[in-house]
């Protein structure tokens, strides 16, 4: 593209005061930033105004009402449940986006992908064995995150990437054509949406139950022992499910737009 | 301690202004990588270790992968000096 | 007493190795050279360094889970970089003119 003199002047000047707007505009903003943390309340003093009973409620009355010993997945999974229904469901709605925006019908970007990669990780050997002896390892490892969310730290976020990288670690290492055998598109999205639809039924009998002030039927159980926190295990499982199933879903639909 | 958080800290910051500040998108890439690193270990500091995990996993693993494939997908994965097509 | 500076001086050539590591990455300036350090060198310094915490904390459940980092990292770390100095030596274009290449099979295998 030819650009005449004047043109190539304006240019100019428009990078140089793009750099000085840039600057002042950061600086500004650095300022503005800078003067609400000095007018924030000191860290972890009381009277604060997030030392209010909420805080007290929980910490004192978290474990013998929930039934889970780590405050912060009582908190997340039962009594702010439909704040992580809210989060799950900003995870599949932005799958959605992806598969709206990327997904390949005609096939052409991965027949394309196929003919310009010069380089097959699924054909390298060393590679692959290794793989192989490390996926059961990961899979266990996140499982046991995932189902000892109520017990230690973790839970289904995070247990759920490690799951959703694994499954990544495997396509890469052994193909696209051999991850389908276990989750294809069908299945993928049966996964997600059971998983959500299982959440909003448990949750929604949960706090239907609560909000009535309705005996629960389901027990605590023992705080401590894997079959504890009542609802806490399964909404862990289905909200690792549906990270796992994100994470994997976008990392198909990125590569080879296609699951 | 108390030394090591501020080094861990002034790290984040020199992170986060480099990120800003470098002109090749896959080298910003490896600096927020780095940067989710430390930041999962000053999750540990204030003892968060739930973020601690998740922020290691999503962080420093998946978005670190998503970036790169969507830099694939836009054909950016431009080397340095060569011009050639790296990766 | 004897472990503390059995640890100490684990740790130090774990230190050592590793800063080796990094004086390497910043002195070389083509990726095969640059891999041929850090592979070696990061895989050697966090296998010492963790040793060293390892003796540090004694016969308990911690030391056993370093050692469990110390295979996952011996495994993954020379991987990584097998695939990293695979995936430049198909794909550079100018791979001559850095270094000699004995084109011997038909794929992969022939290195520097």
């Amino acid at each position: 593209m030819e650009l005449n003199p004047v043109e190539i002047r304006l240019l100019r000047r428009f990078r140089k005061m793009y750099m000085v707007t840039a600057f002042l505009v950061s600086l500004a903003m650095t300022a503005v930033l800078l003067l609400t943390v000095f007018n924030l309340p000191a860290f972890g003093k009381a009277g604060n105004p997030a030392e209010n009973e909420v805080i007290g409620r929980y910490i004192e009355k978290g474990l013998e009402e929930t039934g889970a010993v780590n405050i912060v997945a009582a908190v997340i999974l039962d009594y702010r449940a439909f704040d992580t229904l809210g989060e799950t469901l900003v995870l599949f709605t932005a799958l959605v986006a992806v598969l709206m925006l990327l997904k390949d019908e005609a096939g052409v970007f991965n027949r394309r992908y196929r003919e310009r990669s010069k380089f097959e990780p699924e054909k390298d050997q060393i590679f692959r064995s290794v793989a192989g002896m490390l996926i059961p390892c990961l899979l266990v490892f996140s499982i046991y995150i995932i189902v000892n969310g109520h017990l230690s730290a973790g839970g289904g976020f995070a247990g759920g990437a490690i799951l959703g990288a694994t499954l990544v670690l495997y396509n890469i290492a052994y193909g696209l054509e051999k991850a389908r055998g276990f989750i294809n598109e069908k299945n993928f999205l049966r996964f997600i949406t059971a998983a959500l639809l299982f959440y909003s039924v448990v949750k929604g009998y949960s706090f239907f139950t609560g909000g009535n002030h309705l005996p629960s039927v389901i027990p605590l159980g023992f705080p401590g022992s894997i079959f504890s926190g009542g609802l806490i295990l399964p909404l862990n499982i289905t909200v690792g499910i549906v990270v796992a199933c994100v994470v994997y879903g976008a990392f198909c639909l990125f590569n080879r737009g296609g699951l | 301690m108390i030394i090591f958080e501020g080094l861990l800290l002034i790290f984040l910051i020199v992170c986060a202004v480099a990120v800003a500040l470098t002109r090749q998108l896959w080298q910003a890439i490896i600096i927020f990588m780095s940067y989710s690193l430390v930041m999962s270990v000053v999750w540990v500091f204030l003892q968060a270790p739930d973020l601690a995990v998740t922020e290691a996993a999503v962080g420093a693993g998946i978005t670190s992968i998503l970036f790169f494939l969507a830099l694939k997908r836009i054909n950016a994965m431009q080397t340095g000096k060569k011009g050639g097509k790296g990766k | 007493m004897i472990r503390t500076v059995l640890a100490a001086l684990l740790m130090g050539a774990g230190l050592f190795v590793l800063a080796v590591a990094t004086l390497g990455i910043f002195r070389f300036r083509y990726v095969l050279n640059r891999i041929h350090v850090a592979a070696k060198c990061d895989t050697l310094g966090a296998m010492l360094f963790l040793s060293g915490l390892a003796v540090l904390e004694g016969f308990s459940f911690a030391a056993f889970k370093l050692i469990l980092i110390i295979i996952f990292l011996w495994f993954t770390n020379p991987v990584a970089s097998h695939l990293v100095t695979r995936v430049e030596f198909q794909t550079a274009a100018e791979l001559e003119h850095e270094c000699e290449v004995i084109r011997d099979r038909k794929e992969g295998g022939a290195g520097q």
